[in-house]
This record gives C-alpha cells, sequence and structure tokens, in this order.
C-alpha cells in the first residue's frame, strides 16, 4: 500500500506534504494540532475525545518483539501526521498574511497618537 | 479557479490509499452526505482512484482551507478506524 500525500496550491507557493513512516510523528494516533489544548488539561479537564490507540495485529512479531499495526492503523497514524503538517503549513501562512497588515495598522495607531514610536 | 462571484485561489489535493477499492469506494460514500457550512467559501469533492480516496479541497483563504480540510481529516480517521474496527 502506498502512502498518503497531499499538495497545498496557492496563488503564490505550491507545497507537497510527504509521510515518512520511520519518523516519530507519523507514529502515533495523537496530532499535536488536535485535540484538547495543554491549558485544558492542565485546568484538569479529561479529553474524552482523545484517539484510540492504534490496532496492533494479534500475532506479535516474536523475533524483534516489536508490535505490529494493522494496515489501516498505519494508515490513520499517518493520517495524524499529514494532518499535522498540513494545519502547521496553513497555520503559519495565515499568521504570514496577519503580520504585515497588523505591523502597519500598529503603526498608523501609533502615528495618530503621538506621532512617534513608544521607547 | 471561479466559481459564481467567489474567487477558490487556494486549493489542497489529498490522496489516501486503501486496502482495496471497495474500502475506497465506502470512505467516499460516508463523506459525501457531509454538509458544506459554507460553499461559498469552501467546496470539496471526493472521488476514487483504484483503491485512492482522492479529495479536492478549494477556497477562498488560508483560513477557512485549513479547518475545511482538518474537519475532514478528522472524519476520515474515524471512517478508517472503523473499517478497522469492523472488517
Amino acid at each position: 500500500m502506498s502512502l498518503p500525500h497531499a499538495t497545498y496550491t496557492g496563488p503564490k507557493s505550491t507545497h507537497e506534504f510527504e509521510v515518512d513512516p520511520s519518523d516519530p510523528r507519523y507514529q502515533t494516533t495523537e496530532g499535536r494540532t488536535t485535540g484538547a489544548s495543554d491549558y485544558v488539561l492542565k485546568q484538569g479537564h479529561q479529553d474524552v475525545d482523545k484517539p484510540s490507540d492504534p490496532k496492533k495485529v494479534d500475532n506479535v512479531n516474536s523475533k524483534t518483539g516489536i508490535d505490529q499495526y494493522t494496515t489501516l492503523s498505519q494508515l490513520r497514524m499517518q493520517l495524524t501526521g499529514l494532518q499535522d503538517d498540513i494545519n502547521e503549513y496553513l497555520t503559519e501562512k495565515i499568521n504570514h498574511v496577519k503580520k504585515p497588515r497588523n505591523s502597519k495598522q500598529e503603526q498608523e495607531i501609533n502615528d495618530l497618537l503621538d506621532g512617534s514610536e513608544e521607547t | 479557479m471561479n466559481k459564481g462571484d467567489t474567487s477558490f485561489e487556494h486549493s489542497l489535493h489529498l490522496e489516501i490509499p486503501f486496502e482495496s477499492i471497495k474500502q475506497a469506494d465506502v470512505a467516499r460514500k460516508v463523506l459525501l452526505p457531509d454538509p458544506i457550512m459554507k460553499p461559498e467559501d469552501f467546496q470539496v469533492t471526493y472521488s476514487t482512484q483504484d483503491t485512492k480516496l482522492i479529495c479536492d479541497f478549494e477556497s477562498v483563504d488560508e483560513r477557512i482551507l485549513r479547518v475545511g480540510v482538518n474537519s475532514v481529516i478528522e472524519s476520515i480517521k474515524t471512517i478508517v478506524e472503523t473499517i478497522d474496527e469492523l472488517c
């Protein structure tokens, strides 16, 4: 079975999202950009929507002692990593778009307030 | 790309390989009824190619694309888990 992949195309750029199955970020069902925030968890709340662990194959590899996961569980882990990649990339693009506008607005506000920058 | 008066300048093409043609088609059929909350800002089309589920997203900006893509991938993960448990 091949690996999931994605391609983003925007007015100014394109970006390929590839999965590396050996990378730990594609070996978990718990994404970094999904689920309850650290702040919420620190308040003592339980994440009732926490994703279930990947399903193991009944016969564990006796030679390596390493758990083997079903093909679909591997796909779910790869999708979780790919989802994080896409979320992080688009969040960065959103912030990049916002910053110049905000700094310009901030400058305009400073100019209007006293005509000089605060020290 | 223009659809009506809306310009979808941001797109994402997603390919997900399943174990069989049937699994990919089941996933497509499960996703189809999900309503699009703001069709004037976001569109998604589902198709299959052999054992692959293909999702094509289009949006007016990065923010709406992020929200829409994240939501669909979350649904796909649930579908994958369900097939894994039942089949």
